[in-house]
């Protein structure tokens, strides 16, 4: 029973506290489980300490005189991870087995233990073996079902080369248009661009041609597909949700996708790097943002891939995807770095720091020496560029006047093939526009100036010296676009200078041809250096949207207006498959050559001709027939018009021109 | 060819038209005040004043005495094309857009625009009688109901019948003696800017505003061919001596900002009759071009633009030499 006092008034002061006692006989029903839950959970059960448990193998087999020698090195490695709290050394016949095991006070240092010790070299004869104890159990209690995998058919996807046997050696290219909702894939051919492949919804947002032309990479919401082959069939998938950038290796053999969607701590999944062929995913890794894509620069073959930290230069190996010999490389506030499009070297800078000066070093992968070294003074900023066969680097220097007011700008041209790497300064007293080397040659162009008082540059990269060898003034340019193949150039005024475009032969600098795209966006040379694409594209101007194609001479070949273009790209090429000697050999013989295609040249326009032509003849045979119909139905309504004009023949008058003046009698004779 | 340039007019050209034998060269335009020019050098003859708004339609009898225009200030006039004196004055309700001489001279139609209210009419008045030549009178008036309203028309070959296009694309023949719709025919998705007939009259060449000009049979509305650009076109014409016909037409005004302003880059085009294809352009106006026409000899033609130029351009020998393969 329940005790309850009443209140009775101010008298009593404070009242008296309910009572809280349970009924005297009450017994609870409420379980240990549910009561002490997380403390039951600590309780010590039989087959616990077993997860903290390794099993070292590989250890020096020792006499009684060294085990405590060997046990304070076992045990000096192996805190690393964690309090020991028991060792044993089984022994047989006086000495160590050569395996011991070790109990940790948590599963979780066990684990670590094996993570970072399994395979740690003791010494020359002894390197560990370290896995968990209860590792052991599992693998001998595999399944005796195991049953052998089925064999996965081979997908035999064609010759996914097909399209560089052509016939006609020509190139093709991909074409977004109606603003992203239509793709497709269209050969660029002597009488205009010819469309094998139209797709509605084929990407979500853009596309992007493998390095060596194999594939093409559409993207979607759930990630990235790539087609190829005769028929541009699905090849491969990667699963990454929220991808938006790409990037290829240079092999083909990786691609790397990026996401800022999926990534957690544990599971680095920003940036993913699959194998093309297999889909599988080689190694995850995380990317605060992806500003400066890509974030992994991958040397000139595939075997090398870096990325900068803020104090250091990470290089992995391929296949493995490991750190090369396992450490980043440090180098304080390294700025920027590119690797040589043909060494295992890496260029990158560093400014000013304390007494150090700014410097750009290149670097010998792997053996990390450094090459060459050159320190640089008042510098703002650099920007790399290196020429396409690795021969030659450009570093554009932004530097500081004496005063730290004005900026001007020098290039240091490092000439790689020569004994010492030696570096010449070129200086340029005007603010830069542009740069660009010439592929497979030893010449650069530059953009500088300031609207309307711009000039290109051209310079020239021989042993000992860098000389100018041209300038041209007053130009209307803010791109540089060097033919795939050199000697060619063409100084573009895109976007805000409305599509200006000169066409120039660098050998002896004659302008060829001047032309104009209106409001052009963007510059493509196909991968063979003969056409020239010039695009409008919806992306960025609303209206007169289209492709042209010229020729490298500057002569238009084909205007293509497309609703609502948005992105042209050329399909790449694979490098040639010829040697230098064979290349020039060819180049000698061109005049036999150049006769047979030229008369399969003539043949096929004349063969459009011929078609043209009697789709013509045709044409003009069904019209000549209404015409005639039209003549008798002339002829017939003759007294009628002589009617209306009151017997004036006009009809006469008119095609008897010399007859007019009578004409124009009868006329006011009439009124 | 250095074409010969007449400027005469303040505000863009509306339509222009060469009278029978071609000496003589009107032009219509936004600025009231229609002229007549010599074709030959260019020289102006005149001016018709009286208008009060922009004058959007003229066109000269086949005698060269008569010219009729119609205006945006409400009126539809006769003039003395010799004197340039106004005749009669025909009021109406809204501005008229089209108007036309028939093939005996005797007769004119005129068309009003569906405006505050009122409905498209199509007017035929007979030009000799005088009280047919005041407001309200006409012989036939026909209201233009169940379509969209005129925005150009032409006299059939004998004036059996006239042919109008309309806002929407679509042509119709309409009985010139009842008024009756007899054929009709939609081939055009936009306004039907302009019409002219060949020179027999046995086939007619309509401009859209959906980028194409195409050519149809009169008697049937049949459609023969199209001739296709990516702009508007405002004005296509057939060649009275070659398979040729010429396309005018350009951006609206308000679009002409996006494109370049280079000089001179709003062409005339023109195609093969037969194979629909564009053999030439000819560059020079400022501003799209409203109104072409061929010359009756065939071997010269003019064109008006919104640039408020008119433009007559000789042919160069190698026009007449110039085949398409076939």
């Amino acid at each position: 029973m329940e005790e309850y006092q009443e209140d009775n008034g101010s008298d009593r002061g404070e009242e008296e506290e309910p009572d809280f006692n349970d009924p005297s006989d009450y017994v609870d029903d409420i379980s240990d489980e549910e009561l002490l839950g997380d403390l039951l959970k600590k309780k010590p059960k039989e087959a616990d300490g077993i997860d903290s448990v390794i099993v070292v193998d590989n250890v020096p087999q020792v006499g009684k005189e060294r085990l405590e020698k060997l046990q304070n090195v076992i045990r000096k490695i192996f805190s690393k991870h964690g309090k020991i709290i028991t060792e044993h050394y089984p022994k047989e016949d006086e000495k160590t087995k050569g395996y011991i095991f070790l109990e940790y006070t948590s599963p979780a240092n066990a684990a670590e233990a094996v993570k970072n010790l399994n395979g740690y070299k003791l010494d020359k004869l002894h390197t560990f073996a370290v896995n968990l104890f209860t590792d052991f159990d599992k693998y001998a209690n595999v399944s005796d079902d195991w049953e052998v995998p089925t064999k996965q058919p081979y997908k035999d996807h064609g010759n996914l080369k097909w399209w560089l046997m052509d016939q006609d050696c020509n190139d093709q290219f991909s074409v977004i248009y109606e603003g992203g909702e239509k793709t497709g894939i269209s050969w660029n051919s002597s009488s205009g661009p010819v469309s094998i492949e139209e797709r509605a919804r084929w990407t979500e947002t853009y596309v992007r041609w493998s390095p060596k032309g194999t594939y093409l990479a559409t993207f979607h919401q759930r990630g990235i597909a790539l087609w190829a082959g005769e028929k541009f069939k699905q090849v491969m998938r990667f699963n990454h949700p929220g991808v938006q950038l790409i990037d290829f290796s240079p092999c083909e053999s990786y691609i790397v996708t990026f996401s800022p969607m999926v990534d957690t701590k544990d599971d680095p999944q920003a940036i993913i790097i699959w194998n093309v062929r297999t889909g599988a995913k080689k190694r995850g890794f995380h990317c605060e943002n992806a500003a400066h894509w890509p974030i992994f620069k991958w040397s000139h073959d595939g075997k090398y891939f870096a990325r900068m930290g803020p104090d250091s230069l990470s290089i992995y190996e391929t296949p493995s995807f490991g750190l090369l010999e396992k450490k980043s490389i440090k180098i304080e506030e390294i700025k920027d770095f590119t690797w040589s499009p043909s060494d295992y070297i890496v260029a990158y800078w560093t400014p000013e720091r304390n007494d150090i000066p700014a410097r750009v070093t290149l670097l010998d992968v792997p053996t990390r020496k450094e090459v060459r070294v050159k320190n640089l003074f008042n510098v703002g900023e650099c920007k790399m560029h290196w020429q396409n066969k690795g021969e030659f680097l450009c570093v554009k220097v932004d530097r500081f006047t004496k005063s730290k007011k004005a900026m001007f700008c020098n290039f240091e041209i490092f000439r790689m093939r020569e004994k010492q790497i030696p570096v010449e300064q070129v200086e340029i007293k005007e603010a830069i526009l542009a740069f660009a080397w010439e592929p497979s040659g030893s010449k650069f162009a530059v953009l500088h100036g300031e609207n309307p008082r711009i000039s290109a540059s051209f310079y020239h990269v021989t042993k000992g010296k860098v000389e100018q060898l041209k300038v041209m003034d007053k130009k209307m340019a803010n791109h540089i676009f060097w033919s795939p193949t050199g000697q060619f150039v063409i100084l573009a005024g895109l976007k805000n200078m409305s599509g200006a475009m000169e066409f120039i032969d660098t050998a002896d600098f004659t302008v060829m041809n001047t032309q104009e795209h209106f409001m052009a966006t963007d510059i493509e040379w196909d991968p063979t250096g003969r056409y020239i694409i010039s695009g409008v594209s919806w992306w960025g101007h609303k209206v007169d949207n289209a492709y042209w194609i010229w020729n490298f001479q500057g002569k238009i070949l084909h205007k293509q207006t497309i609703e609502r273009f948005c992105q042209l790209l050329w399909r790449p090429r694979p490098p040639t498959l010829l040697s230098a000697k064979q290349l020039k050999d060819i180049k000698k013989n061109m005049k036999n050559y150049s006769k047979q295609f030229e008369l399969k040249d003539r043949m096929s326009q004349s063969k459009a001709s011929k078609e043209l032509v009697d789709k013509r003849r045709q044409l003009m045979e069904s019209f000549r027939d209404y015409l005639e119909e039209c003549k008798n139905a002339y002829d017939s309504t003759k007294e009628q018009r002589l009617e209306l004009r009151g017997g004036i023949d006009t009809d006469y008058f008119d095609s008897h021109r010399e007859d007019w003046e009578i004409g124009r009698a009868s006329c006011r004779e009439r009124v | 060819m250095k074409p010969i340039l007449l400027h005469g007019h303040e505000r863009s050209i509306t339509q222009i038209k060469y009278n029978r034998e071609g000496d003589l060269l009107f032009s219509s335009a936004k600025d009231q005040q229609p002229n007549v020019w010599y074709s030959l050098n260019g020289e102006r003859l005149g001016s018709f004043v009286g208008h009060g708004g922009a004058v959007w339609t003229i066109d000269v009898s086949w005698d060269s005495t008569r010219v009729v225009t119609g205006a945006a200030d409400n009126t539809c006039r006769l003039w003395d094309c010799e004197t340039g004196k106004q005749l009669a004055k025909i009021d109406t309700s809204t501005a008229v857009r089209t108007c036309g001489f028939s093939f005996s001279g005797q007769e004119l139609f005129f068309s009003t625009d569906k405006q505050m209210g009122y409905e498209c009419e199509v007017f035929f008045v007979d030009v000799r009688d005088p009280r047919q030549m005041v407001n309200g009178n006409s012989y036939l008036n026909i209201p233009i109901l169940d379509m969209p309203k005129v925005t150009s028309a032409v006299w059939g070959p004998v004036d059996e019948y006239l042919i109008t296009g309309h806002e929407d694309g679509s042509l119709c023949q309409l009985d010139a003696k009842t008024g009756e719709m007899q054929a009709t025919q939609k081939e055009h998705n936009k306004n039907v800017n302009g019409i002219q007939t060949s020179k027999d009259r046995t086939m007619f060449i309509t401009a859209s505003k959906d980028n194409t000009a195409k050519l149809f049979d009169t008697a049937t509305l049949r459609l023969l061919k199209t001739y296709k650009t990516e702009r508007n076109v405002n004005s296509a014409a057939i060649s009275p001596i070659r398979d040729h016909v010429v396309l005018g037409g350009g951006q609206e005004a308000m679009e002409v900002t996006t494109t370049s302003t280079r000089v001179g880059k709003f062409d005339a085009r023109f195609f093969h009759l037969v194979f629909e294809e564009e053999f030439g352009r000819v560059k020079g106006h400022f501003g799209p071009i409203n109104s072409v026409a061929f010359h009756p000899d065939g071997k010269s033609y003019s064109s008006g633009g919104e640039d408020g130029y008119v433009r007559i351009h000789n042919f160069d020998p190698q026009y007449f030499d110039f085949e398409v393969e076939y």
